[in-house]
């Protein structure tokens, strides 16, 4: 068990490294010239050359992967071409907008999915469960972009309720986090269902509800606690699904996040913005897989990683 | 560019009196909207309109433009050009200081420009300046002379959106992140996911704007630009999609503005393959399209149909070059003429964003037989495509591209030498469809040279006719410049400058 985990953590800095090789070259595999697109459509053709090697591009790839390994073993992920400033910099300038953004949407997708889905379970069958079920089902399918056009369109233009842009205050919070959390939340809720429903068919329900225990107590502290492996998996897994729909969110909503940085960044093949903004990713999303395993194993003792 | 520096906005007044501001009081603050965010804050590194936008209320240059696209003194309060056309003296404005306090003078202004042609500093501005100019020296505090190769009648203009940059802050590096300048405003901070602050300047040499900041913001969502104006969240947005100007026209909530627009919509045509060599088949083309349609269906009316390469606000621009009708049936003769009676396919590259323009131009050349396949392409590759040899075109297929291109400066140099001289062959600039006259060479070295104003503007009359019987292009339309403007904001009356900047100084 111990051996384990000792794997998994050693194995994190590997995956990273090929991560960061996979992504350094596919970022220059991607079509579209990153000097032309610093200097512009107007610039002639020796101004993009110098450019270009004032940008480092005109080493040869080896070269250039070379220093940027270099550069991330001390921390440097190099700097922007667009604002100029470190990349490092402008990601933790980012960073607490999209991690605030994403952990009130993912509160919001587990309350709302949880919920749902113990109520649709409770009621299965009957029309409150089909009811839940299509609001979860039109929930996974609208497109976050359109549903986020309407609701502004709605709450902040026609009615005034809500600011429209940027993140200023938590009621600035309310539109993005809605539209970000309610794919995860349609996909937790279903999941819950299913795992709820699977556990009320279990013997020791029956003999808690011979014993007496009825009511929420029985659905929450003896039914819930048992179906939350299958959810807490899926949660885990949404985390990552989450990170990507910031990506579109945040663009929507003019929020200051990394997501809204990494558009900017691929528009105009900020190669190191775009590798730093990924590589962190990838680094968040195999830590909160590995945070995931670990929550497994603490609420259900029998299960064994080798 | 001065003319908008003279930023002013209303203010305190208006919110004292009509309480049409924000119930707290703080200071004045007009909100202006882009859909781009500025790539630097580096006068000398970019050549993005939006960028020296947020740029122009920090900076100012020897000389401005005024009514009517003339240029004004600004920083140099006089200048001369010698007998042989190559040596520009400039007298400077004295007791002017930068916002970090160093003087402005005869050494500032040599090192601005001087950077800008040093090829190890890289900057993405030098491009006008490389070929043109030969050395910039401080003849005294006060005078500066510049030595050009060769007489160069787009100097004085140049020098107009050429901003002067304090060369202490350029010696520390810090000019890409924080702009020094001498205008009205200065520099607080840039927040690159959010906005660019400024702060009005009171130790300004001029007239102090009323607004005590300007905050710059973008979307890259041009719905959003929609939607802020009329909640206010934008006080200001520029440039309004047409799309959009059309819907908020009825809306009492927001007030268009409307100004002359500097660019041209074109389509280049790739002269050195068949079918587009032929004369006759780029004639077809312009008689096939329908100027008038495109301009109401594609700008809602907020523009005109294209006669000349020139856009009306440029320098010279020839109201009189005779461009072509809409007559499909020409076309259609035409095309048989050239042996294409049965019908051609071409391959056009466009940026997505230009999307329904390409589909509208698709739809009027499959009237006379044209079938149009359109290369839709995100504006990364889309650069990459459009600028490729005359070889790489031809290996990929690529008969014309679908393009705009407006001159900062409004003279007809900048939007002619690029486009169409045989030595601005893609990929040494923008001659997309690798068109050559040498006559029109010799028209536009000509012009370029020549200093007496009218002469020129009758060298580049011929040269508009020109180029529109030589046909490289298929001239589309000149966009109306609109912006819209919160009713309600205390931003005065704000008006659009030549070319879509934005001035709100009340005037």
């Amino acid at each position: 068990m111990r051996t384990y985990w000792i794997r998994k953590l050693l194995g994190l800095p590997l995956i990273l490294l090929v991560a960061s090789f996979l992504i350094f070259a596919a970022v220059r595999l991607l079509p579209g010239d990153p000097a032309r697109l610093m200097a512009g459509m107007q610039a002639d053709q020796q101004v993009v050359n110098s450019v270009r090697a004032r940008l480092g591009l005109d080493k040869p790839f080896a070269v250039q992967y070379a220093l940027f390994l270099r550069g991330v073993m001390h921390g440097d992920l190099g700097v922007s071409t667009r604002s100029h400033k470190p990349v490092a910099q402008e990601i933790a300038d980012r960073f607490p907008y999209t991690l605030a953004l994403t952990s009130v949407s993912y509160a919001f997708a587990i309350l709302l999915g949880i919920t749902a889905g113990v109520v649709a379970a409770i009621y299965g069958g009957k029309m409150l469960d089909h009811f839940v079920m299509l609001g979860a089902i039109s929930g996974a399918s609208i497109a976050n972009y359109w549903l986020a056009l309407m609701a502004m369109s709605l709450f902040a233009v026609q009615l005034g309720w809500l600011p429209l842009l940027g993140a200023h205050g938590w009621k600035s919070y309310i539109l993005p986090s809605i539209t970000l959390g309610l794919l995860p939340g349609a996909v937790i809720a279903r999941m819950c269902r299913a795992s709820m429903l699977e556990i009320l068919q279990q013997d020791y329900i029956r003999t808690a509800r011979a014993k007496g225990v009825t009511g929420l107590r029985l659905y929450l502290k003896h039914a819930l606690r048992n179906a939350l492996v299958p959810i807490v998996t899926i949660a885990g897994m949404n985390f990552g699904s989450l990170l990507g729909g910031a990506v579109i969110t945040e663009t929507v909503f003019n929020w200051p996040g990394v997501g809204r940085l990494m558009i900017d960044a691929v528009r105009y093949r900020d190669y190191a913005t775009i590798q730093g903004i990924t590589l962190l990713t990838v680094a968040l999303v195999t830590s909160i897989n590995l945070a995931v395993d670990l929550l497994i194993g603490a609420l259900d003792p029998r299960i064994r990683f080798e | 560019m001065a003319a908008r520096l003279r930023v002013v906005a209303v203010a305190a007044a208006c919110l004292a009196v009509f309480g049409c501001g924000r119930t707290t009081p703080q200071p004045s603050r007009v909100t202006i909207m882009q859909f781009e965010a500025p790539v630097t804050m580096d006068p000398g590194d970019h050549t993005s309109s939006l960028t020296y936008d947020v740029l122009a209320p920090i900076y100012e240059a020897l000389t401005k433009f005024g009514e009517g696209l003339a240029v004004e003194p600004s920083l140099a309060t006089a200048w001369n050009v010698d007998a042989t056309g190559t040596k520009w003296t400039f007298t400077l404005r004295r007791n002017v200081r930068f916002q970090d306090g160093s003087p402005f003078d005869a050494e500032a202004v040599a090192h601005s420009f001087a950077r800008l042609v040093d090829p190890a500093r890289g900057l993405a501005g030098g491009s006008r300046f490389r070929a043109i100019l030969a050395s910039v020296t401080a003849a005294d505090t006060y005078t500066v002379v510049f030595t050009l190769r060769r007489p160069y009648a787009p100097f004085l203009r140049v020098t107009a959106v050429t901003p002067i940059v304090s060369e202490a802050a350029d010696a520390k590096g810090i000019l890409s992140s924080r702009a020094v300048g001498t205008g009205p405003y200065k520099f607080v901070e840039w927040r690159t996911g959010e906005h660019v602050l400024e702060e009005r300047n009171n130790d300004y040499w001029g007239a102090r704007p009323a607004a005590q900041q300007l905050l710059w913001t973008w979307t890259s969502e041009p719905v959003l630009m929609n939607m802020s104006v009329l909640t206010g969240e934008a006080d200001i947005v520029n440039p309004l999609p047409p799309i959009f100007a059309e819907a908020l026209q009825k809306s009492p909530r927001v007030q268009l503005i409307e100004g002359v627009g500097t660019s041209v919509f074109w389509v280049a045509l790739n002269m050195q393959t068949k079918p587009l060599s032929d004369l006759r088949v780029r004639q077809a083309l312009n008689y096939a399209t329908d100027r008038d349609a495109l301009v109401r269906t594609q700008l809602r009316g907020f523009g005109a149909p294209a006669n000349s390469p020139l856009a009306p606000a440029d320098f010279g621009y020839a109201a009189a070059t005779r461009g072509y009708g809409y007559d499909p049936a020409r076309a259609k003769r035409l095309l048989a003429e050239a042996g294409y009676g049965e019908g051609l396919t071409l391959k056009m590259a466009a940026q997505e964003e230009d999307g329904a323009l390409a589909e509208a131009l698709q739809g009027m050349w499959a009237n006379v037989g044209v079938r149009l396949e359109i290369e839709s392409m995100e504006h990364g590759v889309y650069s990459q495509t459009i600028f490729g040899s005359p070889r790489q075109k031809q290996a990929a297929g690529i008969d014309c591209v679908l393009a705009a291109w407006a001159s900062d400066n409004a003279d007809p140099d900048f939007q002619l030498s690029p486009l169409y001289a045989t030595d601005a062959w893609s990929p040494a600039s923008a001659n997309l469809g690798f068109y050559s006259n040498p006559r029109l060479d010799a028209l536009l070295a000509n012009a370029a040279a020549e200093l007496d104003p009218e002469k020129r503007k009758a060298l580049y009359a011929t040269a508009q006719q020109t180029i529109v019987d030589d046909a490289p292009h298929v001239l589309l339309y000149y966009p109306q410049a609109v912006a819209a403007r919160h009713v309600g904001s205390a931003t005065g009356a704000a008006r659009l400058l030549p070319g879509g900047r934005i001035d709100f100084d009340g005037k």
